[in-house]
């Protein structure tokens, strides 16, 4: 009882904090808005009136300009945390980040060569959408790629070696990078555009396209991670003993790899790469409900969701009318809060 | 029988890890694997538990061909406690032990709830449901895991309210090690109990006192292979143990003690080559 009402407390006050960031942040920028009178404009869209007054171009910037940019925040962010709770879990380790052992530098590395290639064939300028999805695809088996075989490389005696896997990803982001760099080298000015604003990681390319071009790759893994999530916290035990409890091991593990891969290439695939977002949100979580995947996972949908959305908040008004990469301001937060981990982790071993 | 093995060899890399080992099980008995180490007790014990398929030879568990059992099927069968589990996420004791009840029912019902909690009290760590795994001490870690093991295995929220002929089966590898003397008794009862329900216990132990006491019947492995099987009397000769561990102990009998005790000879030459003699001498 005390469990099912942590979790409902858990999920139910991260979901109302959410809508809270989702009707500040789109409210916010150049043309402010009231959070009741962003609510007020969406149930006009949806039908209902309620009575609070907006000016008539207000309707316009919230529904072209900022809410793809806030719902594709939402969706990446999102993406991330769920992607970051279920790697920690598949390699039993609280230190495995997408961004960290490689996985979005491959993704990354792919898509920038998906990119080059779109450039000379005119069929994918002429259909957006499927240069989105062909784009999606192509981060997708770099990722897969990429995690498959710093898995395999880690894996020592059934439990991914930590130092292993960093040392893993160091080396897989290294080659990403220079092949990302040859590509470079190659890109027209265009392309080169393209191509820098996907290592700093944006959400300034959104609009309804490219929301809709991530969605269905995002809502897949949110929407089944949470069903293996007693599997998952049984493979804590090890593998050995999550077989002989009855999970299907390998089934499982191949899973975790394509459902986790596919959040985090899709938002590679859109807005670059975002670091940390996948190492700190299960963190944050886990602080309150504990380590069970049940609630873990969702939690660390919303909670990432609600971690990238304040951060692209920021970046688009702290040095307003310019922006920020989002990924800078990711790896700010991102990046002593991984340092601070570390100490703990290895303070927890020495005693 | 509950539990048939003919033939089985297993190589790993190169190695031949278990030769031509053939022998049977009934329901409610306590086999226990004994034998030097490296001996292959631990690896017969695996490949029991599913976990390398690529053995040569037959096993049969109730009558099912082990290689046809799914993981989940496996999994309803038999439980399995491991040497050393190693869990470092802050699950607490009950989530631990609740664990044990995934393959029947993802999200606990009150029977499944009874039976965690059954498994709690047996191995004494109901106090403990709330703490987290990682503080607790090593002897405590592995009643934790036992209680979770005891939750996959049993059916109902009591040890004796079932008859388990035929039905479930329970490997432990070196069950007790970390344990105080109350709660290796205490785990080794718990077996011999599960036994008398119909439960077929087998068991990897190390300390011949404890293997005396409880067993019905002990394999002795040596080099991968089955050196000689049977009764405890039968096994616990100073011939046998001399041959399978390399060490000369005497065997005595008390009277207060309906088995017999086992300990190092007094003159025992534990240094055999000369040059090992050699060194004994500084």
């Amino acid at each position: 009882m005390n469990k099912l009402f942590k979790k409902i407390s858990t999920i139910g006050g991260l979901t109302i904090l959410l809508v809270l960031v989702i009707l500040i942040a789109t409210g916010t920028g150049a043309m402010h808005m009231s959070p009741l009178q962003v609510l007020a404009i969406l149930l006009h869209k949806a039908g209902i009136n309620i009575p609070v007054r907006y000016e008539a171009n207000m309707e316009g910037v919230l529904w072209m300009i900022r809410l793809p940019r806030v719902i594709l925040g939402v969706l990446i962010g999102a993406g991330l945390g769920v992607a970051g709770a279920s790697l920690q879990g598949l390699f039993r380790n609280p230190l495995a980040d997408p961004g960290l052992i490689g996985i979005s530098s491959g993704a990354s590395m792919t898509a920038v060569v998906m990119i080059i290639i779109q450039g000379s064939f005119p069929v994918f300028q002429s259909i957006p959408l499927l240069s989105f999805y062909s784009l999606n695809f192509a981060a997708f088996t770099g990722a897969v790629i990429t995690t498959l075989f710093i898995f395999r490389v880690a894996r020592s005696g059934g439990q991914a070696v930590i130092s292993t896997m960093l040392l893993a990803g160091i080396a897989v982001r290294a080659l990403c990078e220079s092949v990302t760099g040859l590509m470079t080298y190659v890109a027209n000015n265009e392309q080169l555009r393209s191509i820098t604003f996907w290592s700093l990681g944006s959400l300034g390319g959104a609009s309804w396209t490219t929301v809709m071009g991530v969605m269905p790759f995002i809502l897949v893994p949110v929407i089944l991670l949470p069903r293996l999530a007693p599997a998952i916290n049984l493979l804590a035990l090890g593998e050995r003993e999550a077989m002989h409890s009855g999970v299907k091991v390998s089934q499982l593990k191949v899973q975790l790899v394509i459902l986790a891969t596919m959040a985090v290439a899709a938002g590679v695939a859109v807005a670059g790469i975002i670091g940390f977002i996948g190492l700190i949100v299960p963190h944050i979580v886990r602080q309150f409900t504990g380590p069970d995947y049940r609630i873990l996972i969702p939690g660390a949908a919303l909670s990432g969701a609600v971690l990238l959305t304040i951060a692209d908040l920021l970046c688009r008004t702290i040095i307003a009318p310019a922006e920020l990469p989002v990924g800078i301001i990711t790896a700010v937060i991102g990046a002593p809060f991984f340092i601070w981990l570390i100490v703990k982790e290895k303070r927890a071993i020495v005693i | 029988m509950m539990l048939h093995i003919k033939n089985i060899s297993l190589t790993l890399g190169k190695m031949p890890v278990l030769r031509d080992i053939s022998f049977e099980a009934a329901a409610g008995e306590l086999c226990v694997i004994m034998g030097a180490n490296g001996a292959g007790k631990s690896s017969l014990l695996n490949v029991i538990a599913g976990e390398y398929p690529a053995y040569k030879g037959v096993v049969r568990i109730a009558g099912k061909d082990l290689r046809t059992m799914s993981v989940a099927q496996q999994a309803t069968t038999r439980a399995v406690l491991s040497q050393q589990v190693v869990l470092n996420q802050a699950f607490s004791v009950q989530e631990v032990a609740a664990m044990g009840r995934y393959v029947y029912n993802r999200q606990l019902d009150t029977l499944d709830k009874g039976i965690v909690q059954c498994a709690l009290r047996t191995m004494q760590v109901y106090d403990l449901k709330d703490r987290p795994y990682t503080t607790l001490s090593g002897g405590q870690k592995q009643r934790v895991q036992m209680a979770r093991v005891l939750a996959q295995l049993l059916e109902a929220p009591g040890l004796q309210e079932l008859d388990y002929t035929g039905k479930k089966m329970l490997l432990l590898d070196e069950p007790v090690t970390g344990m105080d003397i109350l709660h290796e008794q205490l785990s080794l009862q718990l077996a011999a109990t599960l036994a008398a329900a119909g439960v077929l216990v087998v068991a990897v132990l190390h300390d011949f006192q404890l293997a005396a006491a409880f067993a019905h019947r002990i394999l002795l492995l040596k080099e991968g292979a089955l050196y000689t099987q049977g009764t405890v009397e039968k096994m616990l000769t100073s011939a046998h143990i001399k041959n399978s561990f390399g060490v000369d102990v005497d065997v005595l009998s008390h009277p207060q003690c309906n088995y017999p005790l086992v300990v190092t000879a007094a003159t025992a030459g534990l240094f055999q080559s000369p040059a090992e003699k050699a060194l004994n001498v500084f």
